[in-house]
């Protein structure tokens, strides 16, 4: 397409932080009225491109332009002056300030004598909200709004200041449908933007983007046009190999028959509006949702450490009131649980990968309550194996090793528990291929051993790949079940988006 | 199963690093103690009198208060508190003793006696800050001001009473030649240490104060192991205002301030994080020992003793600029 | 496709006046400010003299110092911070002003300078430790108030020293014989507040203790927000340190110590919420007057010196746990 005006360039960008490289030599072009995709795992930097790209960081190496001036931001404000503009996918809305507030961040409007006039302020925010089509109130507090609709409030804030390069990360994970999002976009690419979407969610992508870039591990493996690829190529361009063969479903094994050890019935709180279920023994059972659609809420609650409003909890029929993870590890055959930031809720970063591992057992590895940290190897050497996690990393910092092998350990972790129930929650979240695969078999044996897993993942092919059955949960509900050869990912990609689940499978 | 490796700089390079072997408590421990023997021998060149191996006696002995409460303070910063009322606790220690010596009956029980109230008082700032989210300086600093409001009255201003003949014994005793203090602290910091570097019970402390929600995440209980640092911070608080009586021969009733603040910079210099989670009681020792070397050396300059405490608040700020987590990180990266 | 997010989000109205008296009694510095005048009515009953000119200039007098240093501490609580230079900086300001006495409203002005001045140093030095090279500010904090403390012991080793004449007489006084100086000085401090709370730093400020990152990510500069706090803060806790000498007329270099305790008392009454980005000046101010309030009531009901310091200790923890209680209150309220 020669002659398409280049919007933004960004040529060989590379970012590390300490020993960590996040991106690598990382080049990229935007075309003025295209809508570009970003695609690439958790973990391929995805997320430090847009915070080059908006201004919250700078790159070590790397030059991007705009139009062909330099473009090199300090901050956001700086970029929103280069008419770039990005909805986060950490939303940036501040939720003690209102609508209009946030709207007008940094600056507010201002009245008599310079100062802010809330008055002025809420007719600036009323009047974006009206041209964007949002049926929010200008003076309600962010706090209050339902995720759906400060997502949409971020998107329109990106939107406002007319950008001419548009970064959208994510933008419909909270989003029920994306009419109005698609809608939005294609008249700023009408008027000459440029928009980079990432997103998972290749249905989408194919639906709105011209061209795509593949990241992996940092660098940008290529950019392809979406009409010349197949989903099949742009996995092996995230992934790096054919996922044919990785991702074939194992046989279901008469599951049906064995003894429940772990039911809940009707349970309400939080985002919960009902959920029932019931995880059998030596079962993989599969959690499939869009974000935000009370999947943290189920796990949570199910071991302690979100409350109930009513509903029970029955571990080896009997039931129970778990109060607390601790509580959860010592009832019935035991619950362990797998978090989902393993650096926020996961490791304890100065302290040894052995000494994490053993954690939650460390006073019944040494005698009187004596430890050291040659017990606590031996103690961990077990587990370790069995998460194909090599016995040299047991000795160092744990927050020295990659994220791929501190997950690792964190299953570890949950094994050497010797709780017979797992609950685990995005357990390949950033973690690369080899380390899946790893984790994947730890899974698999477990549950051939007799123990019961509840999986959640936010990837699809891995659902389809690893569980005996699969519940779609949507709106705080359990919309659906699938089971057997119903476990593909159309019928769940269908399920998921809220329709029902009835077609057949192709 | 052939898959792409990922690219070797996210690869963990832990094969290449050997640093990572060498904790970096172990090299800011260190540091103290060489910097205290600098100091010691730097000393002499203000006064002879300084710098003799009975000065480096009586700076244990003097020492020896505040590397026991160093100890109570060090836990209680390491499940990521602070406790500002030991000041009124080793006053409480030290009035208790004295008053009720003699009219307890025998004083192997008015001892342990005292020490459990003052871990009941611990306790109760730890229900303040597990249960009703109270920070930690908030309640501590309130109760030492009702503790010491209390013995004010109880004393009704003037503490009575002679010292347990046990902490005499204690305090000016030898045994075999060496000065019973300096066998205390050796046989007190080796225990101690265990306690926090060698357990179950330490390894929950470090679990709790580096994130408490993930130790809740990994299956601890984790109130227990913050009211135990606290009752033991109480505790450790009123078996040094014993010590300090049967040094003193009496109890006065702000004899506890002057170790306040320095207990927190002890446990600060010695590398502990003051968000928790990191450092190690030796450390601690090194710091009490550095400071009390300070103040002997300050004293004997003749100059005023707020210099003392300007000097203290330097330290804290300093040790605090170069113990940053950030700067730890890109010291250990640099390989 | 007609979105199927339901428009019915909108908050409600209501009646002008119903969204005022819920808006009153669910906002922090509501509560506590009909505390104070519950209060304030107990302890005119019991004790006449609470109306005339002069009791209200006494109330005044004592409650000024510890409304300042509240008010000061409580731009850095909204930021999400704590600030415990407060008593270095009262105890290094009123020592000052009782070995440096300078006569005459020209003096008076100087003095006040030089306590604004170690106040906004300080001020400074935390904002560079704490927004710039990222300490806590606890941790930082406590370290230059052992700093402010020692200097203030250095400069005197003992309570003694004279305050200037001119300034303990004539700011412990009254203006057209009823309205008392000290109260004026407040009010200043309030009415700056008011309008302090209309630029776009006090909105940052505010910001910034709800959640660092996404002000960040909004565009609003975090480290600024809090050098802000802290100056403003060392600022308004000099300010307490000059009138704290014009009520005791003496020196003490110790006069900051009780400083620490009453000021997050004080923050916490008023509604300001110890976990950042809510409450206001006002509230810390009104929690201040309603704790010095209820001390004198303690103090005339005949409680022994020597247990003053009980009652003082239990009802700040009672401060804080009711402060608390009424944000809960709020919150739930404002959803209702």
């Amino acid at each position: 397409m020669s002659g398409a005006v280049c919007a933004l360039d960004v040529r060989s960008v590379s970012k590390s932080y300490g020993a960590t490289v996040a991106l690598q030599d990382v080049s990229l072009e935007l075309r003025a009225g295209e809508v570009h995709a970003l695609l690439g795992e958790n973990g391929a930097g995805k997320s430090t491109l847009v915070k080059v790209l908006s201004g919250v960081v700078k790159p070590n190496v790397g030059t991007m332009r705009i139009g062909g001036e330099p473009y090199e931001p300090h901050s956001i404000v700086d970029a929103r002056r280069r008419a770039v503009a990005t909805a986060f996918q950490e939303l940036s809305l501040v939720p003690n300030l209102t609508v209009a507030q946030n709207l007008s961040l940094p600056q507010q409007a201002k009245g008599r004598l310079g100062l802010v006039s809330g008055a002025a302020t809420q007719k600036r925010g009323a009047a974006i909200l009206n041209r964007f089509g949002l049926p929010l109130s200008s003076s309600a507090l962010v706090a209050d709004l339902t995720l759906a609709e400060r997502q949409r409030l971020e998107i329109t804030r990106a939107f406002a200041c007319d950008p001419k390069v548009l970064i959208l990360d994510e933008p419909t994970a909270a989003l029920a449908e994306t009419d109005w999002l698609f809608g939005l976009v294609r008249q700023a690419t009408a008027a000459g933007a440029a928009v980079l979407y990432i997103s998972h969610r290749l249905a989408e992508v194919r639906e709105l983007c011209q061209r795509a870039t593949v990241l992996r591990n940092g660098r940008s493996i290529g950019t392809v046009g979406l009409q010349e690829v197949t989903d099949h190529n742009i996995f092996e361009m995230m992934v790096g190999r054919s996922q044919a063969e990785e991702m074939r479903r194992r046989a279901t094994a008469g599951a049906s028959t064995r003894a429940a050890v772990l039911e809940a019935e009707a349970l309400v709180g939080g985002s919960l509006k009902n959920v029932s279920l019931k995880l059998r023994e030596g079962e993989i059972l599969g959690v499939a949702g869009l974000e935000g659609q009370g999947q943290r809420a189920l796990f949570r609650a199910l071991v302690g450490l979100a409350p109930l409003n009513s509903g029970s909890v029955k571990v080896d029929g009997a039931p129970v009131r778990l109060s607390g993870p601790d509580v959860a590890l010592k009832t019935g055959r035991g619950i362990a649980f797998l978090p989902e930031e393993r650096k926020t809720e996961g490791i304890f970063p100065a302290l040894a990968t052995a000494t994490n591992i053993v954690l939650p057992v460390v006073g019944r590895i040494g005698r009187a309550g004596l430890v050291s940290e040659r017990l606590e190897r031996d103690a961990a050497a077990g587990s370790s194996s069995k998460v194909d996690l090599s016995s040299r990393y047991l000795d160092f910092r744990i927050g020295d090793l990659s994220g791929g092998n501190q997950q690792k350990a964190l299953l570890a972790r949950a094994m050497q528990t010797g709780a017979r129930i797992l609950l685990l929650y995005d357990p390949t979240r950033g973690v690369d291929v080899g380390t899946k695969q790893s984790i994947y078999a730890a899974i698999r044996s477990f549950a051939e051993s007799g123990g019961a897993v509840l999986l959640y993942s936010s990837e699809l092919p891995e659902l389809v790949h690893l569980v005996d059955r699969c519940l779609v949960v949507y709106g705080g509900r359990i919309l659906a079940e699938a089971s057997g050869a119903d476990i593909n990912e159309r019928t769940l990609v269908a399920a998921l988006t809220g329709h029902a689940a009835h077609e057949t499978a192709a | 199963m052939t898959g792409t490796r990922p690219s070797a700089a996210l690869q963990a390079p832990a094969d290449t690093r050997r640093i990572g072997r060498i904790r970096s408590e172990t090299i800011s421990t260190a540091a103290i103690f060489v910097l205290t023997i600098i100091l010691i021998f730097a000393s002499r060149f203000v006064s002879p009198a300084l710098g003799s191996w009975d000065q480096v006696d009586t700076i244990i002995t003097l020492a020896s208060f505040l590397i026991v409460v160093a100890f109570g303070q060090g836990l209680v910063i390491l499940v990521g508190g602070l406790d500002l009322s030991i000041a009124s606790m080793i006053t409480l220690g030290g009035v208790l003793s004295t008053t009720w010596n003699g009219s307890f009956g025998s004083e192997w029980a008015l001892i342990p006696a005292v020490l459990v109230i003052c871990a009941c008082i611990g306790a109760l700032n730890a229900v303040g800050v597990i249960w009703l989210n109270i920070p930690p300086f908030i309640i501590t600093m309130a109760m030492g001001i009702i503790v010491a409001s209390a013995a004010l009255g109880y004393t009704s201003g003037t503490p009575r009473g002679a010292a347990p003949d046990a902490f005499l014994a204690l305090m000016k005793g030898s045994i075999g030649g060496l000065s019973a203090v300096l066998i205390f602290v050796l046989v007190f910091a080796l225990l101690a240490w265990t306690l926090q570097s060698a357990t179950a019970f330490g390894r929950r402390l470090y679990a709790v104060g580096a994130n408490r929600e993930a130790a809740r995440i990994a299956g601890i209980a984790t109130w227990r192991p913050i009211m135990a640092a606290y009752a033991l911070s109480a505790a450790c608080a009123g078996f040094a205002g014993m010590m300090l009586v049967g040094y003193a021969n009496g109890a006065t009733l702000r004899m506890g301030d002057s170790y306040l603040l320095p207990s927190i910079a002890s446990v600060v210099i010695g590398g502990s994080s003051i968000l928790g989670g990191r450092g190690s009681f030796a450390g601690s020792v090194g710091g009490a020992i550095l400071l009390t070397t300070l103040g002997t050396v300050i004293a004997a300059l003749g100059m005023q003793q707020g210099w003392r405490t300007v000097i203290e608040g330097a330290i804290i700020v300093g040790a605090l600029l170069l113990l940053r987590e950030d700067l730890i990180v890109k010291l250990r990266s640099v390989r | 496709m007609s979105a199927n997010l339901n428009a019915a989000r909108v908050t409600a109205p209501g009646s002008n006046l119903a969204v005022v008296m819920r808006r009153v009694l669910t906002d922090g510095a509501g509560v506590v400010a009909i505390l104070y005048v519950v209060l304030f009515a107990l302890y005119a009953l019991w004790d006449r003299s609470a109306l005339t000119a002069s009791g209200v200039t006494n109330l005044s007098n004592n409650a000024a110092p510890l409304a300042l240093a509240a008010a000061g501490e409580s731009l850095v609580v909204i930021s999400k911070g704590f600030d415990l230079s407060v008593s270095g900086v009262v105890s290094l300001s009123n020592v000052l002003m009782a070995t440096y006495p300078l006569e005459g409203p020209g003096g008076a002005l100087v003095s006040l300078m030089i306590c604004l001045a170690v106040g906004g140093a300080i001020g400074v030095i935390n904002g560079v430790l704490v927004a710039i090279l990222r300490l806590q500010s606890i941790a930082a904090t406590l370290g230059t108030m052992i700093m402010g403390q020692g200097l203030a012991l250095v400069i005197m080793d003992a309570p003694g020293g004279t305050v200037a004449d001119w300034v303990s007489y004539t700011l412990t006084d009254v203006i057209f014989g009823v309205i008392p100086i000290s109260g004026l000085i407040v009010l200043a401090v309030i009415a700056l507040w008011l309008v302090f709370r209309r630029t776009d730093t006090c909105i940052g400020l505010f910001a910034v203790g709800a959640d660092e990152t996404a002000a960040s990510l909004s565009g609003i500069s975090v480290a600024r927000a809090r050098v802000t706090a802290f100056v403003g803060a060392g600022l308004l806790y000099g300010l307490a340190g000059f009138m704290l000498s014009a009520q005791t007329a003496t020196g003490n270099p110790t006069a900051g110590t009780p400083f620490l305790m009453l000021t997050f008392a004080a923050v916490a009454l008023g509604g300001v919420s110890l976990t950042g980005g809510r409450g206001s000046l006002v509230g810390a101010v009104i929690g201040a007057a309603t704790l010095m309030l209820l001390q004198k009531v303690l103090f005339s009901g005949g409680v022994s010196s020597f247990y003053t310091g009980i009652f003082q200790g239990v009802v700040m923890v009672l401060a804080i746990i009711f402060g608390s209680l009424i944000l809960r209150l709020a919150s739930t309220g404002a959803r209702a």
